[in-house]
């Protein structure tokens, strides 16, 4: 790890940290507070769903998650949360060795006196501070919002501590995936549109996660590896999934390590 | 026409990666929804229920035992991916020029820079819509294992429509964020956040009655896939605000970049 690469990364990056750990308080405080209200709604709308049959509410995913408890409304935020978290990393990920190319600055960072993947060390480490920053935004806000608009409800914080801990690993599989997609392709020149791709295209593959019936390149999509529905229903991850999950992140990673140090850097002529 | 062209196949590759998104959207959706495909339980049940409480669910325009019900609830989705896709279309297709540094040269061809937008605008809207023609045809082509009738056929068209609606607001939206952003790299920033902004709160209207009133501000909620279905026909009002909103940002983005210091 060289010092000056990370903190110059780093710093880099600060404003945008910033930018989405705002937008994420905002997300999260908003939603929360439409809960109270929301509450007693649902806890009506629940009386009236228990009269239909088990299978037709099965049938359209309605028995997924209650949403007049505080856990279960705060699944809903968090699928939201997932879709920030996605986007920011996966623009990291793919922004991380990429505009150093494509603003012709890569020949001057590649013929300093570190190796390839010390570059690539700092750099991998500095986006995942700032990853890391957000994430414990969201540990923050999340707890807040149960706070302030809780209404002293049952609360399942087991449950929800079970969800924040799998940001962590969400974030470094979009991190470490649109890494190596960057390193993949020629060169990419503007990264948003990668990464918006990448963060909405499998957000809305998951979208029929809660429907009966299994289709499987639902598997590809990270936001089926943490599934909020399912953590709650099982009080659990789904532990093969997490573990696909994990497995990609590593592949993209070691693939990443092993690009970077054979890749062909383009100079200015 | 030249320009039109060149832009057309420097975007062919972004056209081909949002088509492949969008025709796995559609697969996966409909190996879930064989499941339900004339389901004889799930019949049963509905007929079972009381007419008031399938109009109250919502149940007859999302009603997954049929083909129609099924695309309704697509639709949300092709609305959201035709959006993201023609806002990154329409801001890059102008910011890009600056990002790549080939703005002097595009500039110093003898057309006015009014031509070299329209141009590239037209580029990104042929884009739109071959991207609307995949999801149709994708649409389409799945569909035929369920026997669609005229019914399903006529809902289609109408879904296509509203999304070509959707992405000409966000097309536009974009084309004015690449004219006026100083910063070629803001253009992207903003559109994301524009996106995000409009998709949170199309979520949050649907949460609470009184929040309704924010449905003007979402254009993921103009054409409501139920109202769709229920009325046949885009709704007046909202087909106005999409127009107005379409054509002050043309004219912004025209005006803006004629007049505009360029980076260089």
């Amino acid at each position: 790890m060289n010092a000056n690469i990370y903190k110059h990364e780093f710093r880099m990056r600060l404003n945008s940290v910033i930018i989405w750990s705002i937008a994420l308080i905002a997300i999260t405080l908003v939603f929360f507070s439409i809960y109270p209200s929301f509450a007693d709604q649902a806890t009506l709308l629940n009386e009236t769903m228990s009269k239909f049959p088990p299978a037709l509410l099965a049938a359209f995913g309605m028995t997924s998650v209650d949403l007049s408890t505080t856990i279960g409304f705060y699944s809903f935020i968090f699928l939201f949360a997932q879709v920030c978290l996605a986007i920011q990393a996966g623009n990291y990920g793919f922004g991380l060795v990429s505009i150093e190319e494509s603003e012709l600055t890569a020949d001057f960072l590649i013929s300093k006196p570190v190796s390839r993947a010390q570059i690539l060390n700092s750099k991998i480490l500095a986006a995942f501070t700032s990853l890391t920053i957000t994430n414990l935004v969201v540990w923050v806000s999340s707890f807040t919002g149960v706070m302030l608009f809780g209404g002293g409800r049952e609360f399942d914080s087991k449950t929800m501590i079970l969800l924040l801990l799998s940001i962590v690993i969400f974030q470094v599989f979009f991190l470490s995936v649109g890494l190596v997609v960057s390193l993949l392709v020629k060169r990419i020149r503007s990264v948003t549109p990668y990464a918006l791709g990448l963060g909405f295209g499998m957000y809305v593959l998951s979208a029929f996660s809660s429907l009966e019936g299994v289709s499987k390149l639902e598997f590809i999509t990270a936001f089926k590896h943490f599934d909020p529905n399912y953590i709650i229903l099982h009080g659990a991850y789904d532990t093969p999934l997490v573990l696909l999950n994990v497995a990609i992140s590593v592949v993209s990673l070691v693939a990443s390590y092993w690009l970077y140090t054979h890749r062909d850097i383009p100079a200015v002529v | 026409m030249k320009i039109f062209l060149r832009e057309l196949r420097a975007n062919l590759k972004s056209l081909v990666i949002w088509s492949v998104i969008m025709a796995l959207l559609i697969l996966v959706g409909v190996t879930k929804f064989s499941a339900y495909f004339n389901n004889p339980e799930l019949l049963k049940i509905l007929d079972s229920l009381p007419a008031a409480m399938i109009d109250a669910m919502n149940l007859r325009a999302f009603n997954l035992t049929t083909l129609s019900g099924f695309y309704g609830i697509m639709f949300v989705y092709f609305a959201l991916l035709g959006a993201i896709a023609a806002a990154m279309w329409g801001s890059d297709i102008i910011s890009k020029e600056e990002r790549d540094k080939t703005v002097e040269f595009s500039l110093v061809l003898p057309v006015t820079r009014s031509r070299v937008v329209t141009a590239k605008a037209l580029a990104a809207l042929v884009n739109c819509i071959v991207f609307m023609l995949v999801t149709a045809v994708v649409s389409i082509g799945v569909a035929q294992k369920y026997n669609p009738d005229q019914a399903f056929y006529n809902y289609l068209v109408l879904e296509m429509e509203a999304m070509v609606v959707i992405e000409l607001i966000f097309l536009a939206i974009g084309l004015l964020l690449g004219c006026t952003m100083k910063q070629y790299k803001r253009s992207g920033a903003v559109a994301i956040s524009i996106i995000l902004v409009a998709y949170f709160l199309s979520i949050i209207t649907g949460l609470k009655q009184n929040l309704d009133f924010l449905k003007y501000f979402t254009p993921f909620k103009y054409f409501d896939a139920g109202v769709l279905y229920r009325t046949g026909q885009m709704s007046g009002i909202f087909l106005l605000i999409s127009a107005a909103i379409i054509v002050v940002s043309l004219t912004a983005a025209y005006l803006t970049y004629n007049k505009r210091d360029l980076y260089i």
